[in-house]
Formats: structure tokens, sequence, C-alpha cells
């Protein structure tokens, strides 16, 4: 063999070339995860050099955290907080009335079963305290007088409160409304795949490289367990339990999705799935289906044709949409 | 006939060598870098620890009420012990496929499984 000073450096070359390649990440995607609106905020995201991705997660990040300032009733300087503490309302900024139109919305639709005004409810239950326990009935009373979805009024941004004492609480909605609002800074940053998780609020914004997102749905009495798996682009999955923020007494499990009507921790199911185009909507939607049950939640999902949902009735049963099933991943 | 070892200059042995070292160190890189599931242990901004699932450990991190204890084993990671009140941490098990999360809200501690994208994997995230 002669010496052939090209060929040889050449292959060397080649070979710097080849592990170069290998050295670069075949998927450049980040996920981070902060403690956000008293709750996991994850942030997963792709298809873009990481510093770029880096930037827009944390820009959404600051989104989130912004609107937890606005719509949180534990923070004492916040919109919400202001306006439970006028005495017939107040004017609120931009974002705290577009909560407070949607919720309104669904509030109306479900005859009640959501409800923005369960502020004093809330409170009384404590169910994320240190030592929960069941109020005294005639408290929950108390504490229902005066709410409901006509107790409140929305004109542009002026809310009118028809009580003084009526509290507010977004609770229901205000982490799907940030999600949302936390994608669109996303796609501002030119974002095309990613996936924002806010303690079961989620949306799944395009596609994992070829493929929808698959989203495991929580079994919720089987800690661990996947009850089924999901496929979807473009849209919210939110899913509401009795099995997360729950204390239990004489065998009863007392959880937060309270029933507007009696006070108490509604009955009808043990989760509600919902899979929209908006994580706000999903949101509200999981509460009230919850609070309805199957039979009544299904029909007001009927008056949401972008919007289907699987739900775990109280006895196990599965009740689902019509709709549903376009969804469901093969097993 | 002189040999190609006779014809090389000095000049080509320098170029020669730097680009094998660069070759090998790459591909040594490659062979060593770490792969596979991590546990992924953050506080805040601030990631406490990682290491890959299946190395066993025992670990505590301190968050502002005070210890937070996990264990790494064959079922993956749990928490064992938390200053919290409530405990929903320890309720919620253990942590072993991608994309799993536990947290402790009082006591700022979250626990991640991350890996690189598996195509096989059950599901993304867990919606619950």
């Amino acid at each position: 063999m002669t010496w052939n000073r090209p060929l040889l450096i050449g292959l060397l070359v080649a070979l710097l070339a080849l592990s170069w390649w290998r050295l670069q990440p075949d998927d450049e995607t980040i996920h981070r995860s902060q403690l956000l609106m008293g709750t996991v905020v994850e942030i997963m995201a792709a298809g873009m050099p990481s510093g770029k991705l880096e930037t827009a997660v944390d820009a959404a990040f600051a989104e989130i955290a912004r609107l937890d300032k606005l719509l949180s009733r534990y923070q004492l300087d916040s919109d919400v907080s202001h306006l439970s503490q006028s005495d017939n309302g107040r004017q609120v900024t931009a974002e705290t009335a577009e909560v407070l139109a949607l919720g309104l919305d669904v509030a109306l639709r479900s005859g009640g079963a959501f409800d923005l005004t369960l502020g004093r409810l809330n409170a009384l239950w404590t169910i994320d305290g240190e030592t929960p326990s069941i109020p005294h009935h005639d408290a929950i009373a108390a504490a229902l007088i005066g709410t409901g979805p006509t107790a409140l009024t929305l004109d542009s941004r002026q809310v009118t409160k028809q009580t003084t004492q009526l509290q507010i609480d977004l609770g229901g909605i205000a982490k799907g409304y940030a999600v949302d609002r936390a994608i669109a800074v996303l796609k501002q940053q030119g974002v095309t795949s990613a996936a924002i998780n806010a303690g079961g609020d989620m949306y799944l914004l395009g596609q994992r490289p070829e493929r929808p997102w698959r989203i495991g749905i929580q079994h919720p009495r089987q800690k661990g367990a996947v009850l089924e798996t999901v496929q979807v682009s473009d849209q919210a999955v939110v899913t509401s339990g009795d099995y997360e923020r729950f204390f239990e007494q004489d065998g009863i499990r007392y959880h937060h999705i309270f029933d507007p009507q009696s006070g108490q921790p509604a009955r009808g199911c043990q989760s509600v799935t919902i899979i929209t185009d908006s994580v706000a909507l999903g949101d509200a939607l999981a509460t009230a289906v919850f609070v309805l049950g199957p039979k009544a939640g299904l029909q007001l999902l009927g008056q949401y044709p972008r919007a289907e949902g699987l739900i775990v009735a109280a006895d196990g049963t599965l009740h689902t949409s019509p709709g549903w099933e376009r969804y469901r991943a093969a097993p | 006939m002189k040999t190609p070892w006779q014809i090389m200059t000095v000049g080509d042995w320098l170029v020669v060598l730097l680009l094998l070292a660069a070759s090998l160190t790459g591909l040594a890189w490659v062979a060593t870098a770490p792969q596979g599931t991590r546990v992924v242990v953050t506080s805040g901004e601030q990631v406490l620890f990682t290491a890959p699932v299946d190395s066993p450990h025992s670990l505590s991190f301190d968050g502002p009420l005070g210890p937070t204890r996990l264990v790494i084993d064959d079922q993956g990671v749990r928490i064992t012990d938390s200053p919290c009140s409530r405990k929903t941490c320890i309720s919620m098990g253990p942590a072993r496929h991608s994309g799993d999360l536990l947290a402790c809200v009082p006591n700022r501690i979250l626990v991640r499984i991350d890996s690189p994208a598996d195509p096989k994997a059950p599901y993304d995230l867990l919606s619950r």
C-alpha cells in the first residue's frame, strides 16, 4: 500500500465528524419544574436549540408567576383578594375579567355546579390545612349565603358583588388560565412542541416528534396505575379527582371539590377527565361535571361540542362522551 | 521505495495525532456519558441530586421545614419521611416511569424521573 496522505487525513476527519455527530443530543428537549400556584408546574419543550428553549420556558414560568399574583386568593395584594375585600365590587384587570367571564358562563350553564363564589366555604373546610375537620352544618349554611352564579356580575372589567361578604375563589379555573397564557408565551417565542402540566391541568402543544402526545390518566383508586391512555395534539387535558387532596374521618373521604348546593364534598364521581381546546375551560368543566355526576355531567358536556369527557363514577363505572373514543390510544 | 512512515513530515504527524486524539476523546465521551432513566431532585431552581434510577440510594434533602428523605431501590424512587403535616408526598408511592413526579409542596422538594425520549414508553405525562 502506498502512502496516501489525503486518504488518511480524510479518514481521520470522518472519524472526528462521527464522534461529534454522536455527541449531539438526539432530542433537544428540556424539562423543568417549579412550585407555583400551590402546585407543581412542569414544562417540557422541544424542537429548538436549547438556549432558545430555556429563554421561552423562563418566560412561560414568569407568566404563570405573574398571573398567580393576580388571581390567587392566598395573596393579600392580588386582584381577587381586593375584589373579595371590596364592599360591592370593583374594576379588575383584563386577565381577571377574562377568567371571571369564562367562569361565570360555565357557572350559569352548569346550573351553579361550578361556582366562583365559594371562598368562604373553601376557607371553612381547610382541606389543605394541618388539622382538617368537618365544619358544623350551621357554619356551612352561613358560608353559602349569597353565593351562586348570579352573586357576581361582570360588565367589561367592572365586577359587582351582590353581597359584601362574598369571597371569590378562582381555584377551579385560575391554574388552567395560567397554563393557557403560558402556552401563548411559548408560541410567541416560536416553540412548536411543548407540554405544560400544572397539577393535573395540562396543555399539549404540537406533537412529540412524529406522533401525538400520549397522556396516561391516573386510576382514581389504584395508586400508580393508569386507567387509560389518550393521544392528543394542541389540546388541553384536565383531570379532577377526589384522591389528591382529601382527609378521612370515620371511614368517609372528605375531598376538595364541593357541591355548592350542600357545601359538602361532591359524591357523584371519583374522577373526571376533560379534553378540550383551552385548559381554563377544561378546568371549569372538570369541576362542574364532577359535582353534577355522570348523567348530568355528560348532558353539560353536550353543550360544548369541542369538549369530551371520561368520568369515573362513585361506584367505579366508566362513562364517556360520544367523541372520547377518538382520543383513546391503542393498548 | 520509501515507506509511508518515511514520507510523512513532522507536520503530517502533528495533524494525524491531533485528529486521532480529538476523535478518541469524542468517542470515549459518548461511551461514558450518562444514559437512561434518571432521578432528578430539585428545590426551586436548584438541582440537588441526580442519579440513575437503578442505582440504590438512601438520601436526605433539607427544605424549609426540615429533611425530606428518599429511597431509590428496585421499586423506583419514593419519599419515606417528610416534615410536612399532611405527608401527601409519602402517600404518592413510588415514581418509576419517565415523567413521573413526586412533590412535597410545603417543603419545596421535587423529585422527577427523567429520561431521553423513549418511543416505547407507555405515556409521556400522567394526568392526575
